[in-house]
């Protein structure tokens, strides 16, 4: 499993898509810092951890950099090599998911750094009260548990689906249009979906679904997605 | 099918449908080991779809394949035993080629060392470094033979190889190919393109339509449809007389007469008995071309392309 690990961690340096989406995730992370303490001036707690919550955007960017990744696969046709050594579909398929997640921890902790070492000194200036140790605890080690699973979620949903446009497309008609949309109906369950968790577990939770809570029903999500895109997959035939 | 000493590769019945089109229907070959037998038919005939089920990327409808006597999913270390090139590129156009291989050899617990054997092997170490997307078709080829040949596998099996390839190309597959067997490797290469193979493999396995058409080696293919070449200026007279001898006879164009089957002395002495002069005569051996003809011409049109 290291080794297949270690291959497909080559084959995600390997090319300028990580890079790409890396750089596109810290574009956005520097954004939400100044913008939010710059021009939104957060005087509450709840306001100072937003705009520290580097994991939340961060997520969203890495998952679709899973979808687009596994998609790739199938797009360029380069999964059939991958399975002539490594004929079995899922513990290939788990290496790969593995690989974009560690790949995007790393990326992770490199954009937490640079959210907190910009927007603690800014946010010192800010009036009303100080995030605690524990409060900056709950932002790093939620953008750092967010950030794989969220990963992981776009490899599953990108091998299900083998469509490279349709799998970016759709998660972001999801989780930008859909999930509101299912807010509209009025019960609970848009607190369980995958965009609100996301939100939940990089603001550290509130009163509906507690940060332990969040962070169980991301994992939830991330196993039923990539279980059923290993699955699906394990039946198909390589293009 | 008779049982075959050491059979390298082995496929039993094997069928594969896509709803209603059936691409491979009952096909049983083998592949004798330390052989380079080529995997023939025209376009359409099943050729990759087979190869696929053999190498455990497509699930047969029915039958099955072995290589070495286990399922390609069995097999306790793949890239040791197989190196298989089904896809032109299969090579991501934003990696380089000697990154392709590096993640590969990763994969396959091959150390670094064994990619630069392989890009020497096939002759693509200068463009080693340079991006996927932007080689030739004959570079992609290569590559995708160097990735075959990173674990040093016994087995290789290729499908149309040579697709692309401008003749410097071609000779080059040729001499590698000759170079794979001289090492004992045993090689299945699949073509519809007969020229290419001719002068590199041992048997053939034809099939058409996804059934077996014709399995044995090159002579064996040649040698059944040979005959004898004869030239008289008495063509009616030597045609009638070679009916009455039981031995079929067609004129050709330019006024010879081939006669399918037979020896050039029983030919010769039909026409002595007759009392024809004769001007030429001579045997006639099939190319291997003529015998892939032969074989798939006579079959109905293939089927539809199977879905990709």
């Amino acid at each position: 499993m290291t080794r297949l690990v270690a291959g497909e961690l080559i084959k995600v340096r390997t090319t300028r898509t990580a890079l790409g989406f890396a750089a596109a995730a810290l574009l956005f992370v520097l954004l939400m810092v100044f913008i939010s303490i710059l021009a939104g001036h957060p005087r509450t707690i709840q306001n100072k951890q937003d705009s520290l919550n580097f994991g939340n955007i961060t997520s969203f960017v890495l998952m679709l950099l899973g979808a687009v990744g596994a998609t790739g696969e199938f797009r360029h046709r380069t999964l059939a090599p991958a399975v002539l050594i490594a004929p079995d579909r899922l513990r290939l398929f788990a290496a790969r998911t593995a690989a974009y997640a560690l790949t995007s921890l790393a990326v992770g902790v490199v954009l937490g750094i640079i959210a907190f070492a910009i927007g603690l000194p800014l946010l010192g200036g800010e009036a009303g009260p100080d995030l605690t140790g524990g409060d900056l605890t709950k932002i790093a080690v939620g953008g750092l548990i967010e950030i794989p699973l969220y990963t992981a979620i776009g490899v599953g949903f990108g091998t299900l689906v083998r469509n490279q446009v349709f799998a970016v497309v759709a998660l972001l008609v999801w989780v930008s249009i859909g999930e509101p949309l299912v807010g509209l109906l009025g019960n609970d369950v848009d607190h369980y979906l995958i965009g609100s968790t996301m939100t939940r577990i990089g603001s550290g939770g509130d009163d509906q679904v507690s940060f332990g809570q969040a962070i169980l029903v991301a994992v939830a999500w991330t196993v039923v997605v990539c279980a059923i895109g290993a699955l699906v997959d394990r039946r198909r035939d390589v293009e | 099918m008779e049982p075959m000493a050491d059979a390298a590769i082995e496929a039993t019945g094997l069928t594969k449908r896509y709803a209603s089109v059936t691409a491979v229907d009952d096909l049983s070959f083998r592949v004798r080991e330390g052989a380079v037998t080529g995997f023939l038919g025209p376009n359409g005939a099943g050729k990759t779809t087979t190869l696929r089920m053999v190498l455990g990327l497509a699930r047969p409808t029915a039958g099955s394949a072995a290589i070495e006597g286990r399922r390609y999913v069995d097999l306790d270390d793949p890239a040791r035993t197989v190196g298989a090139n089904l896809e032109v590129a299969g090579a991501h156009p934003g990696r380089s080629g000697r990154n392709h291989l590096r993640a590969l050899a990763a994969m396959a617990g091959l150390p670094r060392s064994r990619v630069d054997e392989v890009l020497r092997l096939v002759e693509l170490e200068d463009a080693a470094d340079r991006r996927a997307g932007k080689y030739s078709l004959g570079m992609r080829q290569r590559l995708g033979l160097a990735a075959t040949l990173l674990g040093d596998p016994r087995v290789l099996v290729l499908d149309e190889p040579a697709n692309g390839l401008d003749p410097q190309g071609i000779r080059w597959l040729r001499d590698f190919l000759r170079g794979m067997a001289a090492e004992g490797r045993t090689v299945l290469v699949s073509s519809h393109v007969l020229a290419e193979v001719a002068q590199t493999v041992d048997d053939v396995v034809v099939i058409h339509r996804g059934r077996m058409v014709q399995q044995g080696t090159v002579h064996s293919l040649t040698a059944a449809g040979g005959g004898v070449v004869v030239r008289t200026p008495r063509t009616a007279a030597l045609l009638a007389a070679l009916e009455r001898a039981g031995l079929r006879a067609t004129e050709t164009p330019d006024g010879a007469l081939v006669v399918e089957g037979a020896e050039a002395a029983k030919v010769g002495d039909v026409a002595f008995a007759a009392g024809v002069p004769v001007h030429e005569l001579s045997a006639r051996s099939t190319t291997l071309e003529e015998a892939f003809l032969a074989l798939t011409s006579d079959a109905p049109p293939p089927l539809p392309e199977a879905p990709a």
